[in-house]
């Protein structure tokens, strides 16, 4: 059965694909179907949605449009999301393998480095990283990874203290392959599978962390971010309770389609291992 | 003068409170050209031997002298570039490469380390390896994994034999092979000795292979040498008590070539 085939055969899967291929539209057509600074007024402040259908969501506070600013919005999550996530990632596999294949005294530091990461809560640390070096996409984005990197170190240091007791680690000594050379090529490829599986779950958190650091305006204050709008929403919450909940919804749905999508593939190539 | 000397070679590891000796003050030499089997039950430390000589793990005590040289003074950069005169090949073919490699990556690794060949050269050295082998070069872009057990064997003698070794370690390298697959690389293994003096330590538990393809055999047993000499003669005529119980236990002995 081909991979796309098995993929698709669970409803939830199809669900989180669906779900992430809109989020990626939205993203990607953002700037066509709404040229323009999503931040400029549009129109009346605070209209209801559905009673303007040039303004289908209505606006906020200031008479921004609200559709525009959720598809810029979605623009802004993907993108940290993703590169906080890649980054946590990269950072993790490489201390992992570094930790894992040295062994000794390089294990023990790097690990206990690992610890106090993985002792902070993320989002403090997030949080303090921000107020400190100031807000912007790629501060936000460092700031993320930081508090996300010790869990695929782990993942990625379990797997290679069992791959580097493998014949062909031994044999690449053999031919006299430099120790470094065997870490990054011959052990980190075969050591990532497991620390990808994570991935689905990172970047859904890294979604969610940037959001709260702009709900607490600590995002990047140039670009509109889904948890900046919840932020602007929550002044009029009793009389617009939309502008909460529409970027709220969006988050939901967003997190939702990452976690489930990232699931399907990891089933996916689970169950393809298992077979051959 | 010999090639390699090993001389009161002593690994133990610690299993919880108590320690096993894996390999206790075992001494042997090979010469050029020549195979020397280690033979033994499991558990004896023929593979510990095996390590200890190709350095992927260090002695508690004794002296391992290479082409003269003093060969665990080596460290780094120096024992690198050593390692092209003395490698090994495993037992099992498919576990003794990186899975997600390829015939051309397996054969270009010390090529390319050592700067034996040019990039651009390498393709027709690869080619004249596999063409060594037995092989030909068309299993050369072919992944690992997608080739046959006998195939994956001849690879990895390919890649032993790239860095134009004087020894090369053997562990139970034809064990896992069925027997008429194990006979043609037994024919390679000897023709290879045969034009290029290479010499062997050809560990196995078939007294029956290592009779017919052996100089000289060392018994081992519990990590002690129980007996050593000529091949022939020893698996003859075993005089240890380790070598009777393996002659008795060998079945096909007396059919295998005289
Ligand atoms: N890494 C290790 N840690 C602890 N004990 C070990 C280790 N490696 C080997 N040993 C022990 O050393 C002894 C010798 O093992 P070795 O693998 O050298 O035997 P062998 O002769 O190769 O056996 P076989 O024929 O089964 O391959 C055994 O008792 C084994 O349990
Ligand atoms: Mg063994």
């Amino acid at each position: 059965m081909s991979p796309l085939r098995c993929f698709l055969r669970t409803p939830e899967a199809v669900a989180g694909a669906i779900l992430l291929a809109a989020l990626i539209a939205m993203a990607l057509s953002a700037a066509l179907l709404f040229p323009g600074d999503p931040q400029a007024i549009a129109g009346p402040a605070l209209l209801p949605p559905f009673q303007d259908w040039s303004l289908p969501l209505g606006t906020d506070r200031l008479g921004r449009d609200v559709l525009a600013e959720l598809f810029h919005g979605a623009r802004t999550s993907l993108a940290v999301g993703l590169a906080a996530a890649a980054a946590a990632l990269a950072i993790g596999s490489v201390v992992g393998t570094l930790a894992g294949f040295a062994g000794g005294l390089v294990d023990e530091v790097l690990m206990r480095i690992t610890d106090a990461f993985q002792t902070v809560p993320g989002f403090l640390l997030a949080l303090a990283f921000v107020s400190v070096v100031g807000p912007s996409l790629g501060i936000v984005v460092i700031a993320i990874a930081l508090g996300t990197w010790p869990g695929p170190a782990r993942v990625a240091r379990a797997e290679v203290l069992s791959i580097r007791e493998r014949d062909y680690v031994a044999g690449a000594r053999v031919i006299g392959m430099h120790p470094l050379a065997i870490a990054f090529r011959e052990v980190l490829p075969n050591a990532l599978p497991p620390v990808l599986a994570m991935s689905s779950v990172i970047v859904a958190a890294a979604i969610l962390t940037e959001a709260a650091l702009s709900f607490l305006g600590l995002g990047d204050p140039n670009r509109v971010t889904w948890g900046g709008m919840i932020a602007e929403g929550r002044a009029v919450l009793r009389t617009a309770p939309f502008l909460s909940i529409v970027p709220g919804i969006a988050l939901v749905l967003t997190v939702l389609g990452v976690y489930l999508a990232g699931e399907g593939i990891v089933e996916t190539t689970a169950v393809r291992r298992g077979l051959s | 003068m010999s090639l390699l000397t090993v001389s009161n070679l002593t690994k133990s590891y610690r299993c919880g409170s108590k320690t096993i000796a894996a390999v206790d003050d075992v001494s042997f030499h090979i010469d050029p050209g020549e195979t020397l089997a280690l033979a033994g039950p499991s558990g004896s430390g023929k593979s510990t031997i095996a390590r200890l000589v190709l350095r992927l793990i260090e002695p508690d005590a004794g002296r391992i002298e290479f082409e003269g040289n003093d060969f665990l003074a080596l460290s780094g950069a120096a024992l690198r570039a050593r390692r092209t005169r003395l490698q090994m090949v495993f037992q099992d073919p498919l576990a003794a490469f990186n899975p997600r490699a390829t015939v051309a990556r397996v054969l270009d690794d010390p090529l390319r380390i050592h700067g034996i060949a040019a990039r651009a050269e390498r393709p027709r050295r690869i080619a004249a390896l596999l063409e060594r082998v037995g092989l030909t070069a068309d299993v050369a872009p072919r992944a690992i994994h997608e080739i046959s057990g006998g195939q994956r064997q001849r690879v990895a003698i390919a890649r032993a034999i790239a860095t134009k070794p004087s020894l090369i370690v053997l562990d139970e390298a034809v064990s896992a092979l069925d027997v008429s697959v194990r006979g043609q690389i037994l024919e390679l293994l000897l023709d290879l000795q045969r034009q290029e003096r290479i010499a062997y330590v050809f560990i196995s538990h078939d007294l029956g292979v290592v009779r017919a393809i052996a100089h000289r055999v060392v018994l081992l047993e519990g990590g002690q040498i129980a007996e050593s000499g000529d091949a022939r003669t020893v698996i003859d005529a075993p005089q240890s008590a380790i070598g009777k119980a393996l002659v008795a236990a060998a079945p096909r002995l007396n059919r295998i070539r005289p």
